[in-house]
């Protein structure tokens, strides 16, 4: 107990909570480079995926940069990244990280994305990066950022508040003084200026990223069989890993190949996956979805390159971004519904040309479970199947999923 | 260790010698709340609000009745009656690990909103306070699906610095007036400053009675329980706020107080271990928690609950000259509208003002809000701030979560290691915990 929330400093050379071996990447990154097939792309993003030490962060720091981890759903990365910083999507630990600090400092009842987080960061794996931004999705994430200024009292971290109301206009202003307070911290860990020429860069930068992505994912939607879910996810995963840099000519590259592909439509099930905006499941998990016979036509799966389509750029750089985050309606557990959340469901469906939803919620994660009461009652009204289920960080067997999953897709087969 | 005795009728085992009148009034001036609220003739409107950060003297100039879900929650769990609204919720779809003030609520009012203390109407119009709590948001989604009645949303800017920047007081105010646009558009009424400043004058009588209350917890004997009696006499302050009944109310409560003082009536007889306590209490099984600290003489000098409806202690005060630019500043005064820094300063400063022996953590298995990182915060007091400090858990609503034994134990363990370490100390051994 005594050492509960002691940090090692400097941190141990290799954490005692990690299972498997450390990823040492180049620091120019140029395995990505050189992949030239999606087997590759995606061999490599396993391994990443694999490795809790965050190997793209630690790659990046040996050519001497700096890195700042930001936690789900949406943080404002294109400030990070002109401040010459890369910006990492911290999304938990995945399966190969064991909890045993985390509990006793932050609580029971609560997701693994938190508990890990603060494991990683009670047990020296966050140590690659200089600075965390946690946005204000949450009471969790938002209580976490308030235990990390405790136990890494070295390391800026920001709390990030995201407004809720979307149609006041000083919501606008309001959250340009956020940006600002972020933008201070930046300057003093950087000891450089915030330039909005620069910012205005990153911003063009990160369109370019998410019109890829956009591309991808109408790909998932229209054309589901040329590509795998777990194929799709994982070539958007790194988008919040690697520098974006290496991401967008990663995902051209690509992109190309899976449009060549001549794979037809099986006939499985299209269905929207709503829920995992936050706290991601397992690889395997993803694969049991299609393997049961259901096409991903839409998802919040790494929501941060889709909360908004495009930043229009205008003279502040800083209003603009402000703008598309509070003018984008977005329907998601952590952001006040523009509608009801009826009508939210039947307008994805009908852009996805979904015929039922599986919900796939973080087990813990109140948001998203409140959510479901009032999709669920939709979906009830209108006769649209869907699934409920729930996942954890560290999920090893599926049976039971897969029991519910084949439950379900035999359910609309022979309705 | 003797327990108090002299039992209550109602088998509270607390004096009444200790809650006289103060207790009385508390209680009528909530059943005539209920009354009024369950009046078949009303013809006021009802519009739902949080507690933390709410808008209450603005809606009420226009005429409202203001509903506190979280009251009426916290109500039917004192009243044992929380358990059947919240099996109702869960009918419903509402998971376990939801937070029992919404089970409670949303169970409820599929039920009808029928409870023994009253009949809690339909709201006109929900006003959403997001300060302190995301779950406020998701619950009052649910309310305006269900109701089909307009939501206004007020977002509160998250505390992490002392003072809020211009920026933040901006974006309130103006808030602010796009409510009273709503609202003169609902009633067909015009805003009426006039009314509203003279709302806030009794908003600042009740606090300035409510700060004195709560600093009488830094006399030694402490003549009032600052956690157990807070949560009868927070009622007038969250609910009433902005009423003559609730400034009133706080003087008869401090005349009591002083006569407590006068006539050494204490909380108990004898005073063994001041403690503070952090978190909302076990509505359901209050009493029975309450119990556990008598048995060996602790006393809760200062809690943090009492503010979840505003830091008046702090400084802060509603003020009729400034009148939008003070509801702005209230509303980021939520206690859990703190950040963690700022919630372990608060603490520290209470620790010292009230002369702390130990702490007790109450951590609330559905409230992320309050309870996400009270572990750290346990770690933080016994080692940082060398304040003994025990950490607990059960549930504000669910009584399924608060098993007696498991939870006495605990503190049994802890009391008697306290009052140990205070032997070894008196003897000449080592005096710190
Ligand atoms: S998984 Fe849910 S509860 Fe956990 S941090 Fe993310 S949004 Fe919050
Ligand atoms: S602060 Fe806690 S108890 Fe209150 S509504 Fe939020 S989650 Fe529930």
């Amino acid at each position: 107990m005594a050492d509960l929330l002691a940090i090692q400093d400097p941190p141990p050379e290799r954490a005692d909570a990690v299972e498997g071996d450390r990823v040492e990447l180049a620091a120019d990154f140029r395995e990505f480079g050189d992949a030239h097939s999606i087997e590759e792309i995606l061999r490599l993003a396993r391994e990443v995926l694999g490795d809790p030490t965050f190997p793209t962060a630690r790659a990046w720091r040996k050519a001497g940069g700096r890195a700042v981890g930001c936690f789900p759903v949406y943080t404002p990365q294109e400030i990070v990244h002109s401040f010459g910083l890369l910006p990492v999507a911290l999304s938990g630990g995945g399966e190969n990280l064991e909890i045993s600090r985390a509990d006793a400092a932050l609580g029971s009842f609560l997701c693994s994305i938190s508990k890990s987080t603060l494991e990683a960061a009670l047990t020296g794996l966050l140590e690659p990066f200089d600075a965390y931004l946690f946005p204000y999705i949450c009471d969790v994430s938002r209580n976490l950022e308030g235990i990390f200024s405790r136990v890494l009292p070295s390391r800026p971290s920001h709390m990030l508040h995201l407004p809720q109301n979307f149609t006041s206009p000083s919501a606008i202003p309001f959250l340009v003084a956020e940006y600002r307070s972020l933008i201070a911290k930046l300057e003093r860990l950087t000891d450089r200026p915030f330039s909005p020429e620069q910012l205005g860069r990153s911003i063009e930068l990160f369109n370019e990223q998410r019109a890829l992505v956009a591309r991808l994912a109408a790909l998932q939607r229209d054309a589901p069989g040329k590509i795998g879910l777990v194929e799709y996810y994982l070539l958007r995963r790194l988008g919040g890993l690697l520098p974006r840099e290496v991401h967008i000519p990663l995902l051209r590259r690509a992109l190309a190949e899976i449009e060549r592909r001549e794979r037809k439509n099986k006939d499985a099930i299209p269905i929207l996956l709503v829920g995992p905006f936050c706290e991601q499941p397992t690889l395997d998990l993803l694969q049991l979805i299609e393997d049961v016979g259901c096409y991903v036509v839409g998802d919040e799966l790494q929501m941060l390159h889709h909360w908004c389509p495009s930043i229009v750029p205008g003279p502040d750089p800083l209003e603009s971004l402000a703008t598309a985050y509070l003018r984008t309606p977005v329907d998601i557990g952590v952001r006040l519904t523009p509608t009801t959340k009826g009508a939210a469901i039947q307008a994805r469906l009908d852009a996805a040309r979904a015929q039922g939803v599986v919900f796939l919620t973080a087990k813990f994660c109140e948001p998203a479970l409140e959510d479901v009461v009032l999709y669920r009652r939709a979906l009830e009204h209108r006769r649209v199947p869907y699934l409920h289920m729930e996942f954890e960080e560290k999920s090893t067997t599926y049976e039971q999923a897969r029991l519910q999953l084949e439950t379900f897709v035999e359910s609309i087969l022979f309705d | 260790m003797a327990e108090t005795s002299d039992p209550r009728p109602d088998g509270s085992g607390v004096s009444p010698s200790f809650l006289r009148d103060a207790r009385g009034l508390q209680r009528k001036l909530v059943e005539e709340y209920y009354a009024r609220l369950g009046s078949p003739d009303r013809s006021r409107p009802v519009a739902y609000m949080l507690v933390g950060g709410n808008l209450a003297e603005i809606v009420r100039s226009f005429g409202y009745e203001v509903v506190f879900p979280e009251i009426v929650a916290l109500n039917c769990a004192i009243k044992h009656q929380s358990l059947d609204n919240i099996l109702h919720a869960e009918s419903m779809g509402y998971g376990l690990d939801v937070c029992g003030y919404v089970k409670n609520d949303l169970g409820l009012q599929d039920r009808d909103g029928r409870t023994s203390f009253g009949q809690i109407p339909r709201p006109d119009l929900l006003v959403c306070s997001f300060s302190g709590c995301y779950v406020y948001v998701k619950w009052w989604e649910a309310l305006a699906e269900s109701y089909g009645v307009p939501l206004f949303m007020f977002d509160v800017p998250y505390m992490r610095e002392e003072h809020p920047r211009k920026e933040d007081i901006d974006y309130l105010v103006s808030q602010l007036w796009d409510l009273i646009h709503l609202l003169e558009k609902r009633t067909g009424r015009a805003f009426d400053m006039d009314a509203l400043k003279g709302m806030l004058v009794e908003s600042r009588r009740a606090e300035d009675g409510w700060v004195d209350f709560l600093r009488a917890g830094r006399l030694r004997p402490s003549p009032i329980e600052a956690y157990f009696e807070s949560i009868f006499y927070m009622f007038p302050i969250n609910v009433l706020r902005g009423t003559r009944e609730a400034a009133d109310f706080y003087g008869v409560v401090n005349e009591e107080v002083r006569a407590r003082v006068r006539d050494r009536t204490y909380p108990l007889p004898e005073e063994k271990v001041r403690v503070l306590v952090e978190g909302v209490p076990p509505y359901t099984n209050y009493r029975t928690f309450w119990d556990f600290f008598r048995k060996w003489g602790a006393v809760s000098v200062v809690a943090t609950y009492p503010k979840v409806g505003g830091l008046f202690d702090r400084g802060f005060r509603h003020d009729p000259a400034r009148p939008f630019e003070s509801i702005a500043e209230y509303s980021l005064g939520a206690y859990v509208n703190q950040s963690w820094p700022l919630r372990r300063k608060i603490i520290a400063d209470y620790v010292r003002e009230y002369r702390a022996d130990a702490a007790i953590i109450h951590g609330i298995k559905s409230c992320r809000s309050f309870t996400a990182g009270q572990g750290d915060l346990r770690d933080w007091l016994n080692r940082d701030q060398g304040l003994p400090t025990l950490y607990i858990e059960s549930d504000h609503e669910d009584p399924r979560y608060f098993a007696p034994a498991q939870i006495k134990n605990r503190m049994d363990a802890f009391f008697e290691s306290l009052e140990q370490r205070r032997a070894v100390g008196a003897a000449g051994g080592p005096a710190t915990a």
